[in-house]
Order: structure tokens, then sequence, then C-alpha cells
């Protein structure tokens, strides 16, 4: 399972590398907002996409919507991490085709627990 | 009272000029002295009233000036000398998070490797309980649990000397903490400065009006300090967990 972790700051890019390791995912490449995501992700290899939403170039919302857009990436699970906590921002997140949403400050045990969902979603 | 702005007795007096003037240009200095003497006692109390004007205009132009240049000083230097400090909480901030960090992950590499060889170990130690260690693996055994024992002690030095380092590296409290507090001193300064501006030219009402109201930003806002006072937005984890299921997730 290959991992791009997408946040502007440096130190949460590595809490959630951290975490990730913690679980047993060591397989992660960072980005620091959707302009370098988006070619890593078209370069294909991986798996699953976390990222913020608030970040300067292009924001994570819009790096969801050009990941469903696109043909290749459009199944890929997206988890996004955030401090955004508005109800219409959730919202318009979940039209776009969220998988998961954790808001900043977060545990380990979210991250954990909003991880597993999305796995045993996608193998049930 | 008389004043200037009395209609009749602004007149008047415009009157009075005009003669006055007439006779000191042609040289009638005794009537000219005449009609100073009548301007002067019969405008006893607009002269007061005129000089109380220009009193509390000059003071209002000071007070002005005064505040002029408390604004200029904020935006030339206490302004640009905040950015300054604020950019120093933001790196000494990262400093102490990449430094806690670069502990935590050395302290967690140590604690697998403590479990890796303890488990190892206890493997060998159930072989001797079973009977099952061959008779010169037993001295081997031994060895092995004083290097383990040796190095678990090491270890654990060493980890009590890299938690004191994480302790240390929380000193940036205190030190961003010192900084945000001036930062808050000079914000509460321009807002005065503002409402000062506001109350000479602009609208209380207005002012009273807007200070009333939940200041909500629109689009991304980054995190939420009054969430409690506020019902467009979650409260924390479990209500993002309710929103999603609501809408079916």
């Amino acid at each position: 399972m290959k991992i791009l972790v997408v946040d502007d700051f440096s130190t949460m890019r590595r809490i959630i590398k951290n975490l990730l390791r913690d679980l047993g995912f060591t397989n992660t490449q960072e980005a620091d907002d959707g302009n370098t995501a988006l070619p890593l992700l078209q370069a294909g290899s991986f798996d699953f996409l976390v990222t913020d939403w608030n970040m300067p170039g292009m924001q994570g919302i819009d790096l969801l919507k050009a990941v469903r857009a696109d043909a290749k990436l459009k199944t890929m699970p997206v988890l996004m991490v955030t401090a955004e906590s508005k109800r219409e921002q959730i919202i318009e997140a979940a039209q776009a085709g969220v998988n998961g949403y954790i808001v900043k400050p977060f545990t380990a045990a979210t991250l954990n627990e909003k991880l597993q969902k999305i796995f045993d979603r996608i193998d049930g | 009272m008389m004043t200037l702005s009395n209609k009749e007795q602004l007149s008047k007096t415009i009157n009075q000029t005009r003669d006055l003037l007439a006779h000191l240009e042609n040289n009638e200095i005794e009537d000219a002295q005449e009609m100073i003497d009548s301007l002067a006692t019969s405008g006893d109390d607009d002269l007061f009233i005129e000089i109380g004007k220009l009193t509390r205009n000059l003071h209002e132009a000071l007070t002005n000036f005064q505040m002029d240049s408390r604004i200029t000083d904020l935006a030339a230097s206490e302004i640009p000398d905040a950015k300054e400090r604020l950019n120093y909480v933001i790196e000494k901030t990262e400093e102490a998070a990449n430094k806690t960090m670069d502990k935590v992950e050395s302290c967690t590499q140590r604690s697998n490797t403590m479990a890796k060889d303890s488990e190892e170990l206890l493997v060998e130690w159930k072989k001797l309980y079973n009977r099952e260690l061959e008779p010169g693996d037993f001295r081997k055994l031994c060895n092995k649990i004083e290097t383990h024992l040796q190095k678990n002690k090491n270890d654990a030095d060493d980890l009590h000397g890299e938690l004191t380092e994480v302790l240390m590296a929380q000193d940036y409290q205190d030190l961003t903490g010192q900084v945000i507090r001036q930062v808050i001193t000079l914000v509460h300064d321009v807002e005065e400065s503002m409402v000062h501006i506001i109350k000479m030219f602009g609208s209380m009402d207005g002012y009273n009006k807007a200070k009333g109201e939940v200041l909500i930003r629109e689009g991304v806002e980054g995190p939420v300090v009054n969430a409690e006072v506020r019902n467009d937005v979650v409260q924390g984890q479990d209500e993002v967990d309710d929103l999603l299921s609501s809408l079916g997730f």
C-alpha cells in the first residue's frame, strides 16, 4: 500500500507519516500542495491519498475533485485531514467524493479508525 | 448672546468692518479708533466664543497630529516588526516540533529494538524451562542475557537523555508566548487608533452594530477558535461523523 500525504506544513506531514508507519504503512511519500501532488498521483503507483484542505497553490478540495475527474485516479480512496470545520465544507467534500474526513486536532486512534473504515468498505 | 453665526449680527459686523476699512483708507484715524473701540466692546461675547472655538480646533488639530504620528509609527515600524515577531513564532514552533519528533522517532526505534531483543530472548528462556536447551546452549543464553541487560541499562539512560531533550524543546512555549503577548498589545493599540478615527470621521453606530456580530469568514479559514459561539461549524470529530452519516456515509 503506497500512500501520498499532502499538507503544506512539514511537521503535519511528518506526524501523519509517523502515525501511518506505526499502523504498518511504511511506503509513504509527501507533497506540499495539490499542484505538486497531482503529477505524482498521475505518474501512478499510489493506492491512497491523505490530504489537507487549506494549502497555498491548489487546495485539497480541488485536488480531490481533480482526482475524481481523472479516469485513472477516480477510484482512489481519499482521506481529508484538515482544520476546516464548517458544515458546508464537510458537505462539499462529501459531495466531491471524499472517503473520510478528519478534523484537526486529531488523535492516532481517530486516524486508525477512519483508515480501517475506508479499507473495510473497499474490501466489502 | 450675540454670535457671528447670527445672520443679523454677521452682516452688521461686515458693515462695521467695511466702515473701519474706509476710515483707515481715508486716513480718518480718530473715526477708525472710535470704530475699533465700539467693535471691541460690543463684540466681547463673540470674541470669546470665537477664541473658544479656535482653542477647541487647535486642540483637536494637535490630538489628530499626535494620532497621525502614532499611526505612522504603527505602519512604518511596529507592524513590520510584529510580522518579524510572528515569523519568529513560526520558526520556533516548527523547530520545537521537529526537534521533538526527531527524539520521538529515535525513542520509537530504540523501543522497537528493545522489544524485538526481549522477544528473541524469551523464546530461548522458555526453551530452558521446557528443558529443550542443549547443554552447551545454556552458557550462550547466560551471555545473551548479560548483554541484553547491559544494553537495556544503556538504552534506558539514552532514553532518559532523549526525553530530557523533548522536555527542553518545550521552552518554545515560553519564548513564543512572550512574543505573541507583545503582538496582542500592538493589535490592541491599532484597534484603539482605528476606533479613534471612526469616532472622528465615521459612524459609531455602525461600529457598535458591527462589534456585536460574530465574524464568519468566507471559504477556507483554518482552525476555528470560537467554535462554541458559531453554529456553522462542527465542534469536533463526533459531529463530523454524525454529519457524514446523515449524508449516508
